[in-house]
Order: structure tokens, then C-alpha cells, then sequence
């Protein structure tokens, strides 16, 4: 082991001086100096050439005079990785430490985003002013897949709409609302909360598979636009039965999403688009430009 | 795919095609519309063969649409108000050919529509000249609505956008494709198609209206050369409905 | 407003067909496999074949002949429409040209052109004109070997007017073995190949190129 170490010490020294030596070499004589300076500063450089020629012979002997360790060195459960024989499986140690560098950064990243999100106040799923005024806790978010399915059936569904719930998440639900022919919509559940909205047109697909992806006609993009700050709004944790309940009748009233003209400038359309605002109380129609002035 | 009205635009006296075209473009382009590639809708008809006398002679009309490239479009005329539709692959093309013995390509009547595409929205709107044999027949304008697939749904917004960009009235009524259409049958009767305005809408249905529009342009110019030329012309089967179509039809201003 | 123009269908078939990369001959070998030997076949392709990671891909299809009477020939136009029993797919239509007899070739080779369609097409094809000419149920399995095509099944004999499947009973004790490839004009080392393909089936089944004239008239 010593001779390891004065190895590796040599093997430093050895770097240094070389360095130095190109540090030397940078810097260059002064310029107008006269043949004296000049003398001077090969000398310096032999000299220190010298020095690196002895070093490196040095390292060489020192090398030379190593031997082969008897034992392995212990590498803790690492070792074991060396110990496989299967050529393909040589590449699983830097894999490895890049999983545990990848896992660094997640863990970074999710303490920004939990910190961002904390201060955020329209986080909804969890109680989170039950510490400063003791309260009822709401237990919209919990769990009841019973509940779910006896809240969807009960919802008064006009004729023209069909409702089909999965659980592709384990217990949570999704429901696929295909209202008349005009539209489909993917409810996200999270519990009794309504998590997330997709809305697209009556001919794309929209599979359980495929929750996400935003429609191709520009139409049901601007309603799953509003569909979304619907959402904001019917938001109520105390109430989350009658929130889903106005919600899912708010999304109904798009059934005549092309038949009605906007309340307010008569048009049916405006820049390309029909009315795709549905007011949140009286479930008029309005374009979007319409509606708040 | 969505909703698709073809109409036929009424050319003024005096003004040529293109002018109307150039006119209309710009009128798009200042709504907001975009320019958005080129189209085509072609169709070659193909008359059986007189076999055995008496038979009724069938018309097998092929139709493209740039719109879907890779399909063939067909619709038998068998003569007697029966109409059979068929989509398929473009190798059907190549297929026809090989049944010329049976089924002769009618050359002289092959009619296309061709032009710019624009789009506003989820509307698509398309300005074709029509020309057959090329010579120019008159203009057609196809407007769809992609996002929406049943007409009476949103009838009342793809007219609203008709009269904006012609800038003339439109009625109220459903065009005629889509509404109730009375035939005539083989024995005489009078038959009620089913309306469609209340139906899913079908790339078939705006191949249709195409072919429907196609043999209007077609009868136009037998009667003309007919007249003219006193050659006595041959005259293509068309389907019975069609011909409905023609009187009551598609032609308002 | 210069764009390029669209061109028409018919303009990018032909340009298909001129440049040789519309598949439209047919190379095909066939042979036949007693019912008691095939689950030797079955094992022996699952071990040649590229599709079996899974297990190998049944088919269940109606296949139904159509035939028009052309004027100035004795030869019939005929069609054949394929419909999936078991799936929903579109429906296929088949021409077939006559073979060609070459003595050198190592294969039956015969113009093919393939085409899916609608579910229409047999009452258009009727509307048409074309007589129903014969029709069979195929019941069995497809394999992939590179570009060939391996099917090996049961040809199905309909009975009309009864229960469906019950009544319906198979042509002979042995299932019928087909080796294809459909390809575009001027690939000859297609046939051989196939050849060298069924070289490695035998002697579980011999898959020869059978002269349809020698077997007299079609169906």
C-alpha cells in the first residue's frame, strides 16, 4: 500500500512539474529584454526539463516495483457487478451510477416543485386548512369506487348522453362522456374531484390508453379550455357530490355547441370559431370575445 | 372529415372564371382564411356494354378526392334508380380497366374540379374551376366543416360563413343532397329517399354531391352540342335522383 | 399563390406501376398435409417462421368467387372478395390472372392485384353484373418468413339453409399448405427463394407448382 501511495505521489509531482514547466513556457522572456534575460530563461527551461525527465523516470521504477495485488480490494456490493461473466451485462455499472444520478436530480426537482406547490393556493386535493381553524376534514379526495358509481348513475343524464367509467389508475375513475354527437370528454377522477378534463371531437378516438392528448380541431381545444377554468370554478370540497353534479350539467349544455348563436353578438361565428363559452350560471352561449364585455 | 355543402357558384354575365376565382380568393384571404395547397376531385363514368337487348345499360362513375389519396371512390347506376357505393383501394382503378370489354370508358365526359384550398378555422374551403375535356364549365365551391359531423348541426354556421365570403344570401333550407328527394323507379312509383341532414356525415356523401354537381355540367353540354351541331348525341344514363336534382335543385343564386 | 399541384390518382398509379413498385405478380408453390401430420408442420414453420414469438396467427375467412362473362371470350372475369370472420377488417378483393407456364421458373407465377374494399362490394359487383361462382370457408394459420407467406388451413365446405358452423363441413382430411409471395414486375430471385424455403419442409409436405390446365377447366 505504501508503495502505492509514493507512486501516486511521484505520479502527482510529476504533473506539477509539468505544468509548470508549460506555465514557463507561456510566459515567455520580457520581450525587450537583451541576451542576457534570453539565456537566462533557456536555462530555467532546461533545468526544469531536466527535472521532469528524472521524475519521470522515477515513476517509471516506482511502477516497475508494484506488485500485483494478491486480493481483490473490497468494493462493497459493487464488486459483484465485475464478478458477471455475460458480456452484455459489463454496462451495467455505469448505468447504475447514472440511476443514482438521475434519482439526485428527481429528488431536487420534486423539492422545488412541493415547495412551489405549496405556496400555490388553488391546491385542492388536500386539507390543508385544518391546522390553523379545526374544521370538518373533507374527505372528497378519499377513496370510495361504490360512491363513485352510485354518484355517476345517479347524475340526471339527458337521453343524447352516455356515460362509460374504467379505472385505469387502480381506484380512480375516468368517465367518458360522449354527448350526443357533437362531443366526447374525459373526466379524470382523483375520489369525488375532478382532476382533469379532455375534450375532443365526436369522430377522434379517445381511449382509455390515450387521455391526453389534445383534439385536432381547434374548437375542442377552446372548450377543453374552458372546460378547465369550469372546473376552477365548480371546485367546492365541502360540497364535492353537487360540484361534480353542476359540472357535469354545465358540460351538457354543449350539446348545441354548434346550434346556438352567441348570446350577446348573435353571430355564430367569430375568428373561425362558434360560441365555445358556456356562462357558468345561465349556460348561455358566448364567444370568447363576447363574453366579458 | 366533417361536414362537406357543395355549390355551384351562378357565373355574372360578363365576368370570366378566373376573375370570379381571383375575386373570391381575396375576399377568403382578407376574412382571415389561409392559403392551404392545392385540390382535385376527378371523375371518369364507364357505360356497360348493350348485351343481351332490353337490359337497362349500367354506369359505373370512379371519382378521386385529394382530400383522401389513397382511396377510389365508385357508385353503379344500374339503371333502374339503384345506386350501390363502393370506397376502395386505388388498385381499383387498374381493376375497371381490366373489364374494358365490359365496361367502356365514356373519354369524352371526363370532368374534374380543381383548385385552391383554403382554410379558416375548422372550416376547409375550396374554390375549383370545373373543366371537362378542358374546356371550362363553371365553378364550384366546397365548403366543410371538419370539426362537426352531422349537417343540421351546424348548417346554420357553414351558411352563415357562405353568404360572409360570396357576400350574397343563402336560404335557410338544407341543401338539396341532404334533404327528402322523390325518384322515380323502374315501375313507375315514386319513391321517398331518406333525408340525410340528420345522418353521420361520410366522405361518400361529398363525392356524391360531386357526382351529382358533375352530371348537371355533363347534361349541359349534350344539350348544347346536340343543338348546335345537330350530331345526335348519345345520351349518359344518369341516376334518377340526380335529375330531381337538377330542377329543384342546387342552382340558386 | 404558386403551389404545386395536386396530381390525380391515376397520375401516381401509373408512376407506381412504371417504376416497379406496385406488387402485382403472384409467386406460389402449394402442397397438402394429412390432418393426423400437421402438428409436425405446425412445428416444424413455428421454428422456421418469424411471426411466432407469440403463438402463430389464425384465420377465419369467407372467400367468395364472383365471375363476369366478358363478350369476344370464353374466359370469365373472375374476382375473389375475402371477408375476415373472426375480425373486423376492411374486405379484400383479389384478381387473378392466368398462370404463366414457364418450365424454368421454380414457381407458379401469375399477375395478382390486390385490393380492399368496402363492405359493399359484393352487391356492387352484382349490381355489375357478376354471377356468384363458387364459395369455401378457409379456417387456419398464417406465417411470415421475411417477404413469404405461409398459410397452412382447412378449406370449408357451406352448406346453406342450416345452423351456421354445424352444418358446414370440411372438403377433405387434409389441410391445404400455400407458400406466396406477391412482388412487384422484374424480381426474379423471388422463386428461388421460396424454393429453397419449401426444400426445408420436406418430406412433411411436398410443395410443388401446380399446372391448373392439366387439372382441366376451373370450378
Amino acid at each position: 500500500m505504501d508503495k502505492l501511495n509514493s507512486t501516486l505521489t511521484a505520479v502527482k509531482s510529476l504533473r506539477s512539474n509539468v505544468r509548470q514547466c508549460f506555465e514557463h513556457l507561456a510566459d515567455g522572456t520580457d520581450g525587450e529584454a537583451a541576451e542576457e534575460s534570453r539565456n537566462k530563461f533557456v536555462h530555467e527551461f532546461q533545468d526544469k526539463f531536466g527535472a521532469i525527465n528524472s521524475q519521470l523516470r522515477e515513476v517509471e521504477q516506482l511502477i516497475n516495483a508494484l506488485q500485483v495485488p494478491q486480493t481483490a480490494y473490497s468494493l462493497g456490493n459493487t464488486a459483484y457487478l465485475a464478478l458477471e461473466t455475460a458480456q452484455d451485462r459489463h454496462t451495467l455499472y455505469p448505468q447504475l451510477v447514472n440511476s443514482y444520478k438521475w434519482i439526485d436530480k428527481v429528488h431536487d426537482h420534486s423539492f422545488l416543485a412541493f415547495n412551489n406547490l405549496n405556496q400555490n393556493t388553488l391546491r385542492r386535493s388536500y386539507n390543508y386548512c385544518s391546522q390553523k381553524r379545526p374544521r370538518l376534514p373533507f374527505s372528497s379526495f378519499n377513496n370510495d369506487p361504490d360512491h363513485i358509481d352510485k354518484l355517476l348513475s345517479e347524475i340526471n343524464t339527458p337521453p343524447h348522453t352516455s356515460y362509460r367509467v374504467f379505472r385505469p389508475f387502480g381506484s380512480n375513475a375516468v368517465a367518458i362522456v360522449t354527448i350526443s354527437n357533437v362531443l366526447k370528454a374525459a373526466i379524470v377522477f382523483k375520489g369525488v374531484l375532478i382532476e382533469w378534463v379532455t375534450v375532443k371531437g365526436y369522430d377522434e378516438p379517445l381511449e382509455q390508453d390515450d387521455l391526453w392528448a389534445e383534439s385536432r380541431y381547434e374548437v375542442f381545444r377552446k372548450v377543453q379550455e374552458h372546460a378547465h377554468s369550469a372546473m376552477l370554478h365548480f371546485f367546492s370540497p365541502t360540497l364535492p357530490d353537487l360540484a361534480v353534479k353542476s359540472y357535469v350539467t354545465w358540460l351538457n349544455s354543449h350539446i348545441k355547441l354548434f346550434l346556438e348563436p352567441c348570446k350577446r353578438c348573435g353571430k355564430y361565428i367569430a375568428s373561425g370559431l362558434p360560441p365555445t363559452w358556456r356562462d357558468l350560471r345561465t349556460l348561455e352561449p358566448f364567444h370568447e370575445e363576447c363574453r366579458n364585455c | 372529415m366533417g361536414v362537406t355543402v357543395l355549390q355551384p357558384y351562378p357565373l355574372p354575365e360578363g365576368k370570366s372564371g378566373a376573375y370570379i376565382i381571383d375575386h373570391l380568393s381575396k375576399r377568403l384571404l382578407s376574412l382571415g382564411a389561409t392559403h392551404a395547397g392545392q385540390f382535385l376531385v376527378d371523375c371518369e363514368t364507364f357505360i356497360s356494354t348493350p348485351q343481351h337487348g332490353g337490359a337497362p345499360s349500367r354506369a359505373v362513375h370512379v371519382l378521386h378526392n385529394s382530400e383522401y389519396p389513397a382511396s377510389t371512390f365508385s357508385i353503379i347506376d344500374n339503371g333502374t334508380g339503384k345506386q350501390v357505393s363502393l370506397v376502395a383501394d386505388n388498385i381499383f382503378d387498374l381493376l375497371m380497366l381490366k373489364m374494358t370489354a365490359t365496361f367502356a370508358s365514356k373519354k369524352q365526359t371526363k370532368i374534374e374540379s380543381r383548385g385552391a384550398r383554403f382554410e379558416y378555422g375548422d372550416f376547409v374551403i375550396k374554390l375549383g374551376s370545373v373543366t371537362m375535356m378542358e374546356h371550362f364549365k363553371g365553378i364550384l365551391i366546397e365548403i366543410e366543416y371538419k370539426s362537426c359531423v352531422i349537417l343540421s348541426y351546424c348548417w346554420e354556421m357553414i351558411r352563415e360563413m357562405l353568404q360572409g365570403f360570396l357576400g350574397m344570401q343563402v336560404p335557410k333550407d338544407y341543401p338539396n343532397y341532404f334533404t327528402t328527394q322523390t325518384i322515380m323507379n323502374a315501375m313507375g312509383q315514386q319513391q321517398l329517399l331518406h333525408a340525410k341532414h340528420n345522418d353521420l356525415y361520410e366522405p361518400m356523401d361529398t363525392v356524391k354531391q360531386y357526382l351529382e354537381q358533375f352530371t348537371n355540367y355533363r347534361k349541359h353540354v349534350n344539350v348544347h352540342v346536340g343543338g348546335a351541331a345537330g350530331v345526335s348525341v348519345q345520351p349518359i344514363h344518369m341516376p334518377p335522383s340526380s335529375i330531381v336534382g337538377v330542377g329543384v335543385g342546387m342552382g340558386r343564386p | 399563390m404558386a403551389m404545386a399541384s395536386v396530381s390525380s390518382a391515376r397520375e401516381s398509379l401509373q408512376h407506381a406501376l412504371t417504376n416497379r413498385f406496385l406488387p402485382n405478380l403472384e409467386y406460389l408453390l402449394q402442397g397438402s398435409i394429412l390432418d393426423s401430420a400437421v402438428e409436425h408442420l405446425m412445428h416444424r414453420l413455428k421454428g422456421l417462421c418469424d411471426n411466432v414469438d407469440t403463438s402463430p396467427e389464425p384465420f377465419h375467412d369467407l372467400e367468395v368467387c364472383m365471375s363476369l362473362r366478358q363478350p369476344n371470350s370464353n374466359q370469365p372475369l373472375l374476382l375473389r372478395v375475402r371477408r375476415a370472420m373472426d375480425r373486423d377488417a376492411p374486405m379484400q378483393m383479389r384478381y387473378l390472372g392466368q398462370p404463366e407456364v414457364d418450365q424454368r421458373r421454380p414457381t407458379l407465377v401469375r399477375s395478382c392485384m390486390d385490393c380492399a374494399c368496402t363492405n359493399g362490394i359484393l352487391d356492387f359487383l352484382t349490381e355489375m353484373g357478376f354471377r356468384l361462382e363458387f364459395e369455401y370457408l378457409a379456417k387456419g394459420y398464417m406465417f411470415r418468413k421475411g417477404r413469404m407467406k405461409i398459410t397452412v388451413s382447412k378449406l370449408i365446405k357451406i352448406v346453406h339453409g342450416k345452423q351456421q358452423d354445424m352444418a358446414n363441413e370440411p372438403i377433405s382430411q387434409s389441410y391445404i399448405v400455400e407458400l406466396s409471395v406477391v412482388a412487384p414486375t422484374g424480381q426474379e430471385n423471388v422463386g428461388e427463394e421460396m424454393r429453397v424455403f419449401a426444400e426445408q419442409l420436406k418430406p412433411l409436405v411436398q410443395l410443388e407448382k401446380i399446372d391448373y390446365k392439366r387439372l382441366g377447366p376451373m370450378p
